[in-house]
């Protein structure tokens, strides 16, 4: 089972690296095909560690160390991987969607300039993210951490003739760079404790830290997953973020990237568990993404952005899920989400291929009329995101909102909270769904729509969309809670639920009815607003005005550090740089010509001059001589 | 052993060529003169070298004076030299007329 992992974990790297090196000596599709077998092997890869740790006597988990990476006196990090429940599920997951979105950019990218570099870019975004989910100890998830940051900056600005593109890119890898600070920060402390970064020493050396320390650690490891997974305070990044190819959103949406934050509080829980508070901040911290991401997405007009708030919303219902304790919830709404959501993005970006790049949805009206198969597994997508049986979204939701349920009086609130966020999911998805899809094709769309050889897309395309759609309908079959959970017992050995979290079958069929008729409100109102049209949509310009500018986060930002980072910058610049700085240099100059106009006086041309002088300093010496001795 | 005046003699005599010499320097504007004049006070020198040598009664001294004489050989080559250099190019003779390299 290790060299599943081995395999998994290598595979993406080295169609990365092949892709790479053998620059136009293959052909960009044959590349294309590269990249996709690569990480198709990693699948397989996945799939023969997943096997073979289900037969495995003990589901414990085993760390193979290839070699010592680094050493410093009785610090040590082995280059390593870890196969363990949570680790393959990931590994399966990344693999598999990622593979799927990899196979669709074939079709996606055609005829794009740079689609080799666009291809080792994908390789190597897959192997960032399967070396975090692998890595034996702590280092080196951040080390696949960091690599995750630099792949989604080099994606999101793939397009770098587009200045928005390059600007979205640098605030990505900016923002996670902040959430990077904070991990390392958390390890230094761990490493200070123990000296060592592997797991189970670090787990334990959080219990007999004093709970101040402890919850320095765990809230610096917090900072890295809310960076990484687009949380409030650290999530302006993840809207802009759009500016890359579709394909490349889904990626980071469904596959890779903004999951990793979920998955490290799964993995590192029991340093969470000794700093419970912290815990809760986590799942405070999501129940408030949740609920904002899902008001900001009511009012974008452009798809992809709709579809990225609505992925801030869910990973806020991950962090909810693993915050209260039910890890596994929190993981099979990540599961489900990669599912449903890389189908949404895969959805759209049929739409934009079909109409030419454009993405606004306004001008999309009526085009599910020219293209019923993109309608239905854009609905098919919707339904699971929304969360009503038998979709996938239904069973892995309902689950967390019924796990926060139990805890305490905050667990009450919070769960109102994802109840509430339940509604604004059906009426955000369904509000998309009923100005693009239904009706007659506006003329905009008759006008740009072209169908690819009378079929909606390149069979690339088609492919991974229609597999993804029977994923996102029987994927959450995985696991009915109070009757049938694979998934948490599988997960058992790595992050066991807390009882806390544990929901009796009363709450599962409370939260269930509740997430379920809440749904169906959204999109019933959705349905009278923009489907019929039969009310007005309300006119609340105050209140409009501030979703639109996403509640002034942007504005808030740059007026707190970039405003003042820029006012100290210029005046460094006029008080300091040009008079002290850039003045040094000539003034040193005009110094030595003045000494030197001075000293040039002396230089007579007269020999009397000089043997006067050279008489003079003899005397001078002479009498200095004898006056010391 | 050492017979005749004492070194005080000696080293005023030595210091005698050296003053006529250094004045030569500094106030004749021949070069030639100039040249001339260091040549005295470069033999004042070697007359105190010698003496020392013999008050010392080894003879260090005795080869001080022999390089000074190398040395001056050489230096009075050169020092002809440009003297005939410059009254070939048809200036003057005249040290203070001499002085291009004025800063």
């Amino acid at each position: 089972m290790i060299s599943g992992a081995w395999l998994c974990l290598l595979a993406p790297l080295a169609g990365a690296l092949s892709i790479t090196f053998a620059g136009t000596r293959i052909s960009r599709r044959l590349a294309g095909w590269l990249s996709t077998a690569s990480v198709f092997v990693a699948f397989a890869g996945a799939l023969w560690s997943f096997f073979a740790l289900r037969a495995a006597d003990s589901h414990n988990g085993r760390i193979s160390t290839a070699w010592t990476w680094l050493q410093a006196g009785t610090f040590k990090v082995g280059m390593s991987v870890l196969v363990d429940p949570l680790s393959t599920l990931m590994m399966l997951v990344v693999a598999g969607v990622g593979g799927l979105i990899i196979l669709y950019s074939i079709g996606y990218m055609d005829g794009d300039e740079e689609e080799r570099r666009y291809f080792a870019y994908m390789s190597l975004f897959v192997f960032s993210m399967l070396l975090l989910v692998e890595g034996g100890n702590l280092l080196i998830l951040l080390a696949g951490w960091g690599l995750v940051g630099l792949s989604s900056y080099l994606l999101i600005g793939f397009w770098h003739e587009r200045p928005s593109a390059v600007a979205a890119a640098k605030k990505a890898f900016i923002m996670n760079a902040v959430g990077d600070a904070t991990m390392a920060l958390a390890f230094f402390v761990l490493i200070a404790h123990s000296s060592s970064l592997e797991f189970e020493t670090s787990f334990t050396t959080a219990g007999h830290l004093s709970p101040t320390t402890v919850n320095l650690v765990a809230l610096g490891l917090l900072g890295g997953a809310a960076a990484k997974s687009a949380q409030i305070p650290l999530h302006t990044w993840l809207p802009d973020a759009m500016e890359g190819p579709t394909p490349v959103s889904a990626l980071i949406h469904a596959a890779t990237m903004v999951t990793a934050g979920v998955y490290l509080i799964a993995r590192t829980h029991p340093i969470f568990e000794q700093a419970r508070t912290v815990e809760l901040v986590a799942a405070g911290m999501g129940t408030l993404t949740l609920l904002v991401a899902g008001l900001i997405a009511l009012v974008q007009t452009d798809i992809k952005r709709v579809i990225a708030y609505s992925t801030m919303s869910q990973i806020g219902y991950m962090f909810l899920g693993v915050g209260v304790g039910a890890y596994a919830g929190g993981m099979f709404h990540l599961v489900t989400h990669a599912f449903f959501k890389a189908l949404l993005f895969l959805a759209a970006g049929l739409l934009i291929h079909a109409l030419s790049g454009e993405q606004d949805i306004r001008k999309m009206r009526g085009i599910g009329a020219l293209m019923p198969w993109t309608r239905w597994a854009f609905l098919a997508g919707a339904l699971a995101l929304v969360g009503l049986p038998p979709f996938s979204g239904f069973f892995s939701k309902d689950s967390i909102i019924a796990a926060a349920l139990h805890d305490h009086w905050y667990g009450v609130v919070m769960a109102i909270a994802a109840l509430v966020g339940a509604f604004l999911t059906g009426l955000y998805t369904f509000r998309l769904y009923f100005i693009v899809f239904p009706g007659e094709p506006s003329p905009f769309v008759r006008e740009h729509h072209h169908a690819h050889h009378g079929k909606e897309g390149p069979l690339t395309m088609l492919v991974p969309v229609g597999v993804l759609t029977v994923l996102a309908i029987v994927g959450g079959w995985l696991q009915f809670a109070p009757v049938w959970h694979p998934l948490t017992t599988w997960l058992e050995p790595a992050a066991r639920t807390l009882a806390v979290a544990e929901p009796t079958s009363t709450q599962e069929a409370v939260a269930s009815a509740l997430a379920v008729g809440l749904g169906l409100a959204g999109i019933g109102v959705a349905w009278a607003l923009y489907g019929r049209a039969e009310a007005a949509v309300p006119r609340l310009p105050a209140v409009q005005r501030v979703l639109e500018h996403k509640l002034y986060f942007d504005e808030a930002y740059d007026s707190l550090f970039y405003h003042p980072a820029a006012t100290i910058a210029v005046w460094l610049t006029r008080d300091f740089e040009e008079p002290v700085v850039l003045a040094t240099g000539t003034d040193l100059g005009d110094g030595a010509l003045e000494v030197g106009e001075g000293v040039r006086r002396l230089q007579t041309g007269l020999l009397r001059t000089y043997v006067f002088f050279i008489g003079t300093g003899i005397a001078v010496v002479g009498i200095v001589f004898l006056a010391v001795r | 052993m050492l017979q005749g005046p004492g070194i005080a003699w000696y080293l005023g005599v030595a210091a005698f060529l050296f003053g006529t010499g250094a004045l030569g320097v500094l106030i004749r504007r021949n070069p030639l003169i100039v040249l001339l004049s260091l040549e005295i006070m470069l033999n004042g020198g070697n007359l105190a070298l010698i003496a020392f040598a013999r008050h010392a009664g080894n003879g260090a001294g005795q080869i001080f004076a022999l390089t000074v004489m190398a040395v001056a050989a050489s230096e009075v080559c050169v020092g002809l030299g440009l003297v005939v250099a410059i009254h070939r190019r048809r200036l003057a003779l005249d040290v203070d007329e001499l002085s291009e390299l004025r800063g």
